[in-house]
């Protein structure tokens, strides 16, 4: 999601006459934008804001912070970055800068307005004469006692009608849905992005037609909880006729593409959705579908609004209706009280539902959880323990799998070089990690076919097929 | 959901005290709209420390009402229960699915199951639909907290006291369920502290209960 908004800032800077830098050193606009599901996120953005406001004593930066905050996080940052808003509040950023004396990106150098790269670039030289910032301070955001402390979400519909500056020439993420009404104990993103709200499917289909006629080989509908999709609008497409509607798109413009969705949530995996992802070709195979625990009474004290019983209905679904489907998953071990047998019933999940990849997170408590107030009573060594025997279980299903792909040709995504190597890698329309016995750049952002040759825990290898 | 979805300040009317630690917050509707079952995400205005609170009060009501338990060292609740009427307290919501439709009170009996302030959505929904098949099983400590049982027909209300012996039954609502009979078609609804949750559900399977006819919502 948050690839996502930043293609959507880098739009709205863009469009105010900064052009991006990788060189931190050079940048005269920073930002930040955050990410509260876990708190190292969070303490690295403290990081990064105590680093760069003392830079501020030698040269001229503006700083800005957005994204997933909670409200403690956001009264700490008020202090110390120049503009903290949520993203709803996107399109008004150049207004706020324009407040705050900032009317073009030469504003932000009084004394050496030289540009580095041409005439309308975001990279200044700034070295600061006086060590004085020259802007006028204005009123920040959520200083206002009648404004309401939690995210307004119906502000969203502005974020998301900025064209976003994609940041790569085959894979586009989509954003169809913001916010979460689920309430997991272990969760503060209600807090941070608000209640559940879907993007118009008008806006969606348009921008993903455009992606498709673009020829983008991938895209991914973006949400927290994406198949609860048009639940909160009435008259509004439900999740499986949206995917329809993609998959018919993708029928009428026959370019070979690959759309994923995350994240769902079991609660609202229906079998209607199961069914469109296996009727239509562009809808790709591969679905992330987050257990948490293995465990009913966890999932309960989780809050997560399923049982094992429903999610085994899903995975069923999934197995008989598109049996070629790879299937992840999110993992927490080691939550507040977890016992030994229920972690095991977790290990044992994993061996009924056979998952390709799982993303296995050590518990860890979040502010603004509910959680957040019981004892995390876990001690690390056990997390750990916990974390290291569910990735090997998971690394011999997955490598099972991968074997048995060996002698296969399989369709692949180029994605990248390898450093090291110079092998190209890429990935399967199941989401199989891929390297390629072959340095040809110019593939980058092709489908090409693989011979499978060889296969590991988490990876397949082969060569491509002239 | 289809419901108008708030955000906003709403002025407290009335703050009842039940218990030394239990009390309803009366708050004027202004426009809220919701479903019975579902909750709202409340904290004093200007705080930054919210919490969730199903809707305790009827549909129909000019008003709406929270039921709190007041925790010790709590972040909210203390100051909820300090408040009075003209403060206000920021809501976001409605929100949830704890909801019973129309086809589901019609076509099954409905078996209420709840802890402490856990009754709090059932008593919204006796109040909002007089139509009901149902039971109420609401297990607590002491017979004062026995929070709105006005609200239901007395022939359908069992009150389990686990302190006292002054209620329908002396024990704990799991211990109830063990004993009671249900008629296979029932829907479950199931609203209380977690392992309250996984025990009766596992009683209720044991009884042959379908897992599907169980929902429940987690109270912290």
């Amino acid at each position: 999601m948050n690839l996502s908004d930043s293609e959507r800032v880098k739009s709205v800077i863009e469009a105010m006459g900064f052009t991006p830098t990788e060189n931190e050193a050079e940048a005269s606009l920073l930002g930040v934008l955050s990410c509260s599901v876990r708190q190292k996120p969070i303490d690295k953005v403290y990081n990064k804001i105590y680093v760069w406001n003392r830079q501020k004593n030698h040269r001229n930066i503006i700083t800005f912070v957005s994204g997933c905050v909670l409200p403690n996080d956001r009264e700490k940052f008020l202090k110390l970055f120049d503009f903290v808003f949520p993203m709803s509040e996107l399109n008004d950023f150049p207004n706020m800068l324009k407040n705050y004396g900032i009317v073009t990106p030469l504003s932000l150098n009084h004394s050496n307005s030289q540009l580095l790269e041409g005439g309308n670039k975001m990279i200044f030289p700034l070295p600061s004469t006086t060590g004085e910032t020259p802007f006028k301070p204005i009123k920040k955001l959520n200083q206002n006692p009648d404004k309401p402390i939690l995210p307004v979400n119906q502000d969203i519909f502005g974020l998301w009608n900025v064209k976003p500056s994609y940041q790569s020439s085959f894979e586009a993420f989509v954003p169809i849905q913001n916010g979460c009404d689920k309430f997991c104990s272990f969760c503060a993103v209600p807090y941070t992005r608000g209640r559940e709200i879907s993007r118009p499917s008008t806006d969606i289909l348009d921008e993903i037609k455009s992606l498709m006629a673009e020829g983008y080989k991938t895209i991914t509908l973006l949400g927290q909880n994406v198949n609860s999709y048009g639940l909160d609008r009435e008259g509004e497409l439900s999740f499986a006729q949206l995917l329809q509607q993609i998959g018919e798109l993708g029928n009428q413009l026959q370019n070979p593409c690959w759309v994923y969705f995350t994240s769902p949530h079991p609660r609202d995996m229906s079998r209607d959705v199961i069914e469109t992802i296996a009727t239509y070709q562009v809808l790709a195979k591969q679905i992330h579908l987050p257990l948490q625990s293995g465990d009913d009474q966890v999932l309960i004290k989780m809050n997560r609004k399923h049982n094992l019983d429903r999610y085994r209905e899903s995975v069923g679904q999934i197995r008989e209706l598109i049996p070629q489907a790879t299937l992840f998953t999110d993992i927490i071990v080691g939550f507040t009280g977890e016992t030994e047998e229920q972690f095991q019933n977790t290990l044992k999940s994993f061996e009924e539902f056979q998952f390709n990849m799982a993303y296995i997170a050590m518990y860890s408590p979040r502010p603004g959880a509910q959680s957040y107030r019981w004892d995390d009573d876990i001690p690390p060594a056990t997390k750990k323990d916990r974390l290291h025997n569910l990735s090997e279980t998971l690394e011999t299903i997955s490598f099972n799998y991968n074997q048995k792909l060996i002698g296969s040709q399989v369709k692949v995504l180029v994605k990248d070089k390898e450093r090291k190597t110079g092998f190209l890698s890429g990935y399967t329309e199941g989401k199989i990690v891929t390297r390629i016995k072959s340095k040809d750049v110019s593939l980058i952002g092709k489908f090409v076919v693989l011979q499978v040759t060889e296969a590991s825990g988490f990876s397949i290898a082969g060569e491509l097929v002239l | 959901m289809s419901e108008t979805y708030h955000h906003s300040f709403h002025k407290i009317l009335n703050v009842r005290h039940l218990t030394e630690n239990t009390f309803i917050v009366q708050l004027e509707r202004n426009g809220l709209n919701f479903i019975p079952g579902q909750h709202l995400v409340v904290g004093k205005k200007g705080d930054k420390e919210f919490r969730q609170y199903s809707i305790y009060s009827g549909l129909n009501e000019p008003y709406f009402e929270i039921l709190v338990r007041e925790v010790a060292k709590g972040s909210v609740t203390p100051k909820l229960k300090k408040l009075v009427p003209g403060d206000e307290l920021e809501i976001n919501g409605p929100m949830g699915y704890f909801t019973l439709s129309e086809q589901r009170r019609q076509s099954h009996p409905i078996v209420m199951i709840a802890t402490g302030t856990g009754i709090a959505p059932f008593h919204s929904w006796v109040s909002s639909f007089r139509d009901m098949n149902y039971q109420m099983i609401h297990g607590v400590r002491k017979s004062e907290e026995a929070y709105g049982n006005g609200a239901f027909r007395k022939d359908r209300f069992r009150l389990c006291t686990s302190q006292e012996i002054n209620g329908h039954f002396h024990g704990r609502v799991t211990e109830y369920l063990k004993k009671a009979y249900f008629s296979p078609d029932s829907l479950f609804y199931l609203c209380g502290n977690s392992e309250m949750i996984f025990d009766a559900m596992e009683i209720l399977k044991t009884k042959g209960m379908n897992t599907n006819n169980m929902f429940a919502e987690v109270y912290f």
